[in-house]
């Protein structure tokens, strides 16, 4: 080790700015950290697969005489309007794409620092519980952004590119807002979720498996009670089957189960309140045990 | 004064950690002394603004601990007693990370982040992930942390926990550098009363959640009144009250030696006289040195 003192401690001149967004080092410092993950890696560049084979679908949309062979019995693929981005944002792999990016970025966010007892070095910064919160929801919302509002918003440029005319925007000036609005609506949704299942533990591992079978188990457990019960209703125990009726009426389109999907979005909503409530009682600068 | 505090509470539950306490604290190294659960963690808590104090106020920097607790955390350096980091970082990126978080601009918290391991001791480990770190490298570490904005001044709690007596002391040589050249005022919390007494100009001691003495080291030590060593032959419980009778405060250690504290302008003779006067025989008489332990053990209480 080192001898102490070899180098002498000098004050430093500048000056400590007050800034706007002080979850900003968390973010860059989270998203960092994630992309240093192998595995993680892998699957990100694995997460555009649907992105991509949608963005042909553009393409073969303009070129149907070209394509024909290939898009036969396919018309979903190539009637480009709210059905298809629809489609894309409630696509099955999709969803399941991104709970397994939670699984890799967002099981550490908050099990690691309680683990490592780092929360007391972040709160002795000038910096709220509100801007660690946003900083780690942040991180969360850059890969799930990356994932649906970057790719739809694409996927709608290159459709005018291609088609070379406007009338997609003309016949739908709203789908722009419903491809924000659904896209919004799954980050608000993986950022409660990923930090309300991060805070439950210190493990990082209970944390990954949470998230996982958390998604799954739902989802089955409408498959089970549904096919016994035969009600639609059972679909508000499933996290896929709630995005998936909220994002069909985003886009304007007949949802896939028969009930109001107001009830979904307040499945949602209470999700997330319930989450929020959960983190403020376990992110403080000290454990206090009473 | 940087530091004012009037009459704080807090509780744990029905637990009282703090009833009460009133400082003020000014420049130089100050040790907050005192046994465990006395409350030294929970007031640099409540400094801090991690613990809200449940009655009274308090300033450090002249800013309120209630309401400006982002201004206390820009001028304050805090070292915490547990363990801590970040996982997946190296010493490097951890420390320009927490000086990023504190307000600097992300170059110069790289720039200062090497400079601050450096002068903690850890310049040549400084790109090793932490997670490969000894105790006494992460105690080094946390240090430079608290360091890396350039503060005020800097809450050591526990900084020598968990160390070898080689790194304890090179840690206490770098405290006593921060405070004394280096113009950073510094708070040690410790239980551990050499550690104090090596580092710190003035002192206070709390117990049970009060302030049981609060001063600077030379007034305390040179209290009113004067110490003796005593061993004695013979049943000592008439002699001890003997004394007590006399104005002396006496206290036992646990091999059986006497701590007798006799008030300034006492005879000690009287120790000879109460001693024939109840039937033991002194066989060891010495005039002590007073030091931060008996100022301890005489508020406090000799276990």
């Amino acid at each position: 080790m080192a001898r102490i003192q070899e180098q002498g401690y000098s004050h430093w001149e500048g000056r400590l700015v007050e800034r706007q967004r002080p979850w900003w080092p968390l973010l860059t410092m989270g998203v960092r950290l994630t992309f240093r993950k192998k595995n993680f890696r892998l699957l990100f560049a694995m997460s555009f697969i649907p992105a991509v084979v949608y963005l042909v679908g553009v393409y073969a949309s303009e070129r149907v005489e070209d394509f024909k062979f290939m898009v036969r019995g396919s018309s979903q693929l190539i009637n480009i309007g709210p059905s298809f981005f629809k489609s894309y944002f409630t696509l099955d792999p999709l969803l399941f794409l991104m709970v397994m990016l939670m699984v890799f970025a967002g099981a550490g966010l908050i099990a690691d620092d309680l683990k490592h007892n780092a929360l007391q070095l972040y709160f002795a910064r000038p910096l709220r519980k509100k801007d660690y919160l946003a900083g780690k929801a942040a991180v969360i919302a850059f890969f799930v952004l990356l994932l649906t509002l970057v790719p739809g918003l694409l996927l709608f440029i290159f459709k005018l590119i291609f088609a070379a005319s406007f009338d997609l925007l003309r016949s739908y000036p709203w789908l722009p807002l419903s491809i924000v609005a659904d896209a919004l609506l799954l980050t608000v949704f993986f950022v409660s979720y990923t930090l309300l299942l991060s805070s439950l533990s210190r493990n990082r591992r209970y944390v990954m498996v949470m998230i996982f079978t958390v998604y799954l188990v739902t989802d089955i457990a409408f498959g089970i009670l549904s096919g016994i019960f035969k009600s639609p209703y059972f679909a508000l125990l499933s996290i896929k089957a709630n995005l998936q009726q909220t994002g069909a009426v985003l886009f304007g389109q007949r949802p896939p189960h028969a009930f109001p999907a107001v009830l979904s979005f307040v499945v949602l909503l209470a999700f997330c309140l319930v989450a929020f409530g959960v983190l403020q009682r376990r992110v403080r600068g000290v454990e206090v045990v009473k | 004064m940087s530091i004012e505090v009037r009459d704080v509470h807090f509780s744990y539950g029905r637990i009282k950690a703090l009833d009460g306490v009133t400082l003020s604290l000014g420049e130089g190294a100050v040790g907050l002394l005192g046994p465990n659960g006395a409350g030294k963690s929970t007031l640099l808590r409540i400094l801090l603004g991690f613990l809200p104090a449940a009655r009274g106020e308090g300033k450090v920097f002249g800013y309120d601990i209630r309401r400006e607790q982002n201004l206390i955390r820009r001028s304050v350096g805090y070292m915490p007693e547990d363990d801590c980091f970040v996982a997946g970082l190296d010493a490097v990126s951890f420390t320009s990370y927490f000086g990023e978080l504190s307000g600097m601009p992300h170059q110069e918290a790289m720039k200062r982040a090497h400079d601050v391991l450096f002068y903690v001791g850890l310049g040549e480990s400084r790109y090793r992930l932490l997670d490969t770190y000894s105790a006494g490298m992460k105690q080094r570490l946390k240090l430079a942390q608290a360091l890396v904005h350039d503060p005020k001044l800097l809450f050591l709690d526990e900084p020598t926990t968990n160390l070898d007596p080689r790194g304890r002391l090179e840690i206490l040589d770098l405290i006593k550098d921060i405070a004394t050249d280096k113009g950073i005022q510094v708070l040690v919390s410790s239980h551990i009363l050499p550690d104090i007494e090596s580092v710190c100009d003035s002192v206070v001691i709390l117990n049970k959640g009060r302030v049981a003495a609060q001063g600077r080291m030379a007034d305390l030590r040179a209290a009113d009144y004067s110490l003796y060593e005593v061993r004695i032959k013979g049943a000592g419980d008439g002699f001890r009250d003997r004394l007590v009778a006399c104005g002396c405060r006496v206290d036992e250690t646990e091999d059986r030696l006497l701590k007798v504290y006799l008030p300034a302008g006492r005879d000690p003779m009287e120790v000879f006289r109460a001693a024939a006067e109840t039937d033991v025989q002194v066989r060891h008489f010495v005039r002590s040195q007073t030091s931060l332990e008996d100022v301890f053990a005489r508020t406090v209480g000799v276990d």
